[in-house]
């Protein structure tokens, strides 16, 4: 990526209250293109929240979120994920009675059999499709080596596994900023190393990635710059060497 | 005995279609549609006044609202469309801000509130007593003595199976289609569907439709086989019936949908009416409803995935061949 670029997110003052509680409160951040962003932070610091409010999974309350030059916080969570801003899910969120396959392929958009029309055309209207993503899809099946599992249902998975499928189906949209909500969360340890491999390389092709995380050594490996949030506003930002050396955060961490 | 038999198969090729119907909503889609029995009963009304002469016909007996006497087929086709009409504005008051339980309590209600207006708004659709004398298909053309022939009762049978194949055509399109893997991901998880590109509404919506289509068309047939249609005929435990039949017959699966069709509302109540009566008045018809919970408690708790569950779908692979 050229340095001149300017960020590809930015967010100014978001707010997002519950019933009067401010999970987000006030927020401003950059996101540059082609690199992993870490958001950190103590349990309750609004860093789901202000995820999920960054993909419209829940609404802003106030603030602008610009993305690519465009304000998108009107815009419903779909129309975000169709103009390439894709979030994963703390929880585990795969579609449990579709196959590993399924799974990603349900993620696929511009498939001209996804509309009620194009499927009653039937598969000759949009087998060409069908069998292109299929290809792509099973690309990103051996690259994460997971292909001898394509037709397991999703939902018979290990939560690492789970974890993989989240990411590569969030990979089929071709996203251009992936938000990560704790992706290595219930997952087994063996398997930690592995996932943070494949988002090293991710991020090594280019690909925009801003990544909640608890474990340090996860983020300290990975994400340049780190973003530090307590109580819903952001107390530090920065290459994480640094950000150990400020004592608002450390006492965050602390005390948080 | 071929009065029954062709009653039978015309009745099987009403519950499958509206089972189909119901499976795409709720066994594909996910939407706990407990109003359902509304859409079948806007395409019986709609097919039988368009069949209808006007009201003043019959010496006035009946009051109903256009009695167009519109050639067959065009009742039934009149029949889906307003099925799925109907489908539109109820679609988007509850589909729209309301999560999956409230969307299914809040159409049990507009099913019941639908079914009390039609009963007291007598002059729209002749309220409680319902309308009929509906004329059967082709009865203006062919004259009423040919209708009450064996050959006019297999007539209906075959037309009534043709339906039941384009519908199942079309749902099989849809199911086994990237549009129905769309929709199965948002029944299994909306949030995820929607932050992968999915329009939650445009899709339930859709579906609304094409159920509404498929359960106005069932009614239009029943209306022009039964020749009434009333109140009483289209109360919300009907939709129980049909929930159980999917549930039995396998959710997600259109054949399984077919099957659960013909095992509870045509077999279930058929083999019960020849039970011989016994208790007050009443009782039988009381067990058949503990017998449809207690089968529906039974499936969910043993086979919750029903006797024809969902199949996997695999894809060939070109290097494996």
């Amino acid at each position: 990526m050229p340095a001149d670029l300017g960020p590809l997110l930015t967010a100014t003052d978001v707010h997002r209250h519950f019933e009067g509680m401010h999970a987000v409160d006030g927020v401003s951040i950059e996101v540059l293109p082609g690199r992993l962003t870490g958001l950190i932070g103590p349990n309750g610091a609004g860093k789901s929240t202000f995820l999920a409010v960054l993909a419209g999974t829940l609404p802003a309350s106030e603030g602008s979120i610009v993305f690519d030059g465009e304000e998108i916080s009107p815009l419903p969570a779909f129309r975000r994920a169709r103009r390439g801003l894709v979030r994963t899910f703390q929880l585990p969120s795969e579609f449990a009675q579709l196959t590993v396959l399924e799974n990603l392929l349900a993620a696929a958009p511009k498939n001209r059999g996804d509309s009620v029309v194009g499927a009653l055309l039937g598969r000759r209207y949009w087998g060409a499709d069908e069998d292109a993503l299929v290809e792509r899809a099973r690309g990103l099946l051996g690259r994460f080596r997971m292909i001898e599992k394509e037709n397991q249902y999703a939902g018979d998975l290990s939560g690492g596994q789970k974890r993989l499928v989240e990411i590569m189906r969030a990979l089929m949209l071709e996203p251009r900023l992936l938000l990560l909500d704790e992706p290595m969360a219930g997952v087994h340890p063996s398997i930690v190393g592995e996932i943070a491999s494949y988002l090293e390389s991710l991020r090594d092709e280019g690909l925009t990635i801003l990544m909640v995380e608890h474990q340090l050594a996860i983020v300290e490996r990975l994400c340049d710059p780190v973003i530090v949030m307590a109580q819903g506003k952001v107390i530090g930002r920065g290459p994480l060497v640094e950000l150990r050396r400020q004592r608002e955060v450390v006492d965050a961490y602390l005390v948080g | 005995m071929t009065f029954y038999i062709t009653t039978l198969l015309v009745y099987a090729a009403v519950d499958i279609i509206a089972c189909i119907a119901l499976n795409m909503q709720f066994g594909v889609s996910g939407l706990v549609n407990f109003g359902f029995i509304l859409f079948q009963a806007a395409g019986a009304y709609t097919a039988a006044v368009l069949s209808l002469p006007p009201q003043s016909a019959n010496g006035g007996f009946q009051q109903y609202v256009l009695g167009l006497q519109l050639p067959f087929p065009l009742p039934w086709i009149a029949g889906a469309i307003a099925g799925g009409v109907v489908a539109i504005p109820i679609g988007l008051v509850v589909l729209r801000k309301l999560r999956g339980d409230y969307q299914a309590i809040a159409l049990l209600v507009i099913s019941i509130i639908a079914n009390i207006v039609i009963t007291n708004a007598r002059p729209f659709l002749n309220g409680a007593a319902g309308v009929s004398l509906v004329p059967p298909p082709l009865a203006d053309q062919i004259g009423v003595e040919a209708v009450n022939t064996y050959e006019y009762q297999y007539f209906y049978v075959v037309i009534s199976l043709l339906c039941v194949g384009l519908v199942l055509f079309a749902a099989n399109r849809i199911a086994n289609s990237p549009y129905g893997r769309s929709l199965r991901a948002m029944r299994e998880n909306e949030v995820a569907a929607a932050a992968l590109g999915k329009n939650l509404l445009a899709q339930k919506l859709t579906m609304f439709i094409v159920g509404g289509v498929m359960g106005g068309l069932s009614g239009a047939i029943l209306v022009g086989f039964i020749g009434l249609w009333a109140p009483a005929g289209w109360l919300y435990p009907e939709t129980i019936v049909l929930f159980a039949a999917i549930i039995v017959g396998g959710r997600g699966n259109n054949w399984g949908a077919i099957l659960g069709a013909i095992l509870v509302p045509v077999g279930f109540f058929e083999a019960t009416r020849f039970l011989p009566n016994f208790g007050q008045p009443g009782l039988i018809p009381a067990f058949q409803w503990v017998a449809i919970g207690s089968l529906i408690l039974g499936f969910l708790w043993f086979r919750p995935k029903g006797v024809f569950p969902e199949r996997r779908r695999t894809f060939p692979n070109p290097s494996a061949g």
